[in-house]
């Protein structure tokens, strides 16, 4: 167990995060990392999925407040997250798996250290707990 | 006579309610039976298993399966009816996605069963007998079917060919659907047979809905009296319309009650509660984030209302314990 390393997926805007830095460097430093354009592009759905296909967090970091390239991205993305934390209680999973940060960062240095500390917060709650009996789709011919 | 088609219609994890909309098809229904050969219908007619078993394999020409999958009678049935079915109808909510009872997939079956056999209020069990799948009496062993862990939509135990959803379909879908069995016009196998646009793109009230909807409150149908004209959401009140396949008719819409989702995810989406998570997100209004949770946290159970009859097939299936 001292060995578990959770999964963290870690979705970043570009127009806030690293887009200073070499896009190809910065990605040998962070596992699963997804840079999009504006956190407001980050669905509910492609959050559900992470966690379907085993991810154990997922880290959204959007622009400043106010800052959207878009209007209010980062705004919508907020509101989505927060509702979505009571959709993941329901099915058991803790609602520090999905965390959100708007900030700025244009060199992208802080992205490792975020995905580091978020990583280890969830570290301390362990894997995501399976779901039982024949769980995966049972697809008998 | 032996030419006739066969068809087989049975009820798994369900109310009943999708076979009496079979029956609700009215004069269309002798049509219908003179026209094909019923072999199975529970609910209606006095055939047993044993009637199907020594059918040949793809000797019924289509089984309509209502209600979803939770017991091994169930899933014995449904793999029996696909094995001797050239098509396989997924009928109704349930059997599409796994329904209002589906919603059991937030609790264990170990809650389900104290519930319902020990700690309900109108439960006298002195002896705290639960059901089990083999007892002993007098000397005799009675078998039950085995409770599964979780409900499962009626495609995760076999192969559907096509969908009808809704809680129950409407009867002129269900006679658009036993008309393109019988002409052989049928779509490509894994079409729902239902239009494929959302709720809202047929909904009379769309036209009041303005370019942009701001919510600083939202409230419960039964809290308010609603305007039976406009918009649900405009109004502050959760309809599942954004997120939810057409063809029901708007039934519920013109009773002023605000759509609950029952004909699943439009075409191409998988997890309807998803999608209205972002739609909902996006129309509330708040200024800080005080605000925000201020009216999110009114929203009472969003999972179970999201996922009111489709939470089996929604991306995360079932609480995790």
């Amino acid at each position: 167990m001292g060995s578990y390393e959770p999964k963290l997926v870690c979705f970043s805007c570009k127009f806030g995060w690293g887009y200073l830095n070499d896009e190809d460097a910065l990605a040998k430093q962070i596992k699963n990392w997804v840079p999009i354009i504006c956190s407001g592009k980050v669905d509910s759905s492609h959050i559900l999925n992470a966690f379907r296909q085993g991810a154990d967090g997922v880290l959204i970091l959007g622009c400043r407040g106010g800052d959207c390239h878009y209007q209010d991205g980062n705004y919508e993305a907020k509101k989505r997250v927060y509702l979505l934390h009571k959709i993941l209680e329901s099915y058991g999973i803790e609602k520090e798996r999905l965390r959100i940060e708007l900030s700025i960062d244009p060199e992208g240095s802080r992205i490792p250290q975020l995905v580091k500390e978020m990583s280890d917060r969830i570290a301390k709650l362990g894997p995501v707990k399976k779901i039982g009996e024949r769980a995966k789709t049972a697809a008998v011919v | 006579m032996a030419d006739k088609p066969k068809v087989a219609i049975t009820w798994l994890g369900g109310c009943g309610g999708c076979d009496e909309t079979v029956v609700d098809m009215n004069e269309v229904l002798l049509r219908v039976a003179n026209a094909v050969e019923l072999v199975f219908w529970p609910i209606a007619l006095d055939f047993k298993y044993h009637h199907i078993e020594p059918m040949r394999d793809g000797e019924i020409a289509l089984s309509i399966i209502n209600g979803n999958v939770r017991n091994s009678e169930q899933e014995e049935v449904a793999k029996l009816l696909r094995k001797k079915s050239q098509l396989v109808l997924a009928f109704g909510a349930c059997a599409c996605f796994g329904g209002t009872p589906g919603m059991a997939n937030f609790r264990t079956k170990d809650d389900i069963f104290n519930w319902v056999y020990r700690d309900a209020p109108t439960v006298v069990n002195p002896k705290g007998n639960y059901p089990q799948p083999k007892s002993q009496v007098d000397g005799k062993e009675l078998t039950l079917p085995k409770f599964y862990e979780q409900v499962f939509a009626l495609n995760q135990v076999i192969n559907v060919d096509y969908y009808l959803p809704g809680c129950p379909p409407p009867p002129y879908l269900v006679m658009n659907a036993i008309s393109a069995v019988l002409d052989n016009k049928l779509p490509p196998k894994g079409s729902t047979l239902s239009p494929h646009r959302a709720l809202c793109d047929t909904c009379p009230r769309n036209k009041t809905k303005p370019s942009r909807i701001a919510l600083k409150d939202i409230k419960r149908i039964h809290e308010v009296e609603a305007d039976p004209d406009s918009c649900f959401l405009t109004q502050g009140i959760i309809c599942l319309g954004p997120a939810t396949r057409t063809g029901c008719g708007e039934s519920c819409i013109s009773i002023n009650i605000p759509c609950r989702g029952c004909f699943g995810p439009v075409e191409g989406v998988v997890d309807s509660g998803a999608k209205f998570v972002s739609a909902l997100a996006s129309i509330i209004d708040a200024e800080d984030d005080e605000e925000m949770k201020k009216v999110i946290d009114k929203i009472d159970d969003p999972a179970g209302y999201f996922y009111r009859f489709s939470l089996p097939v929604s991306l995360l299936r079932k609480k995790r314990f």
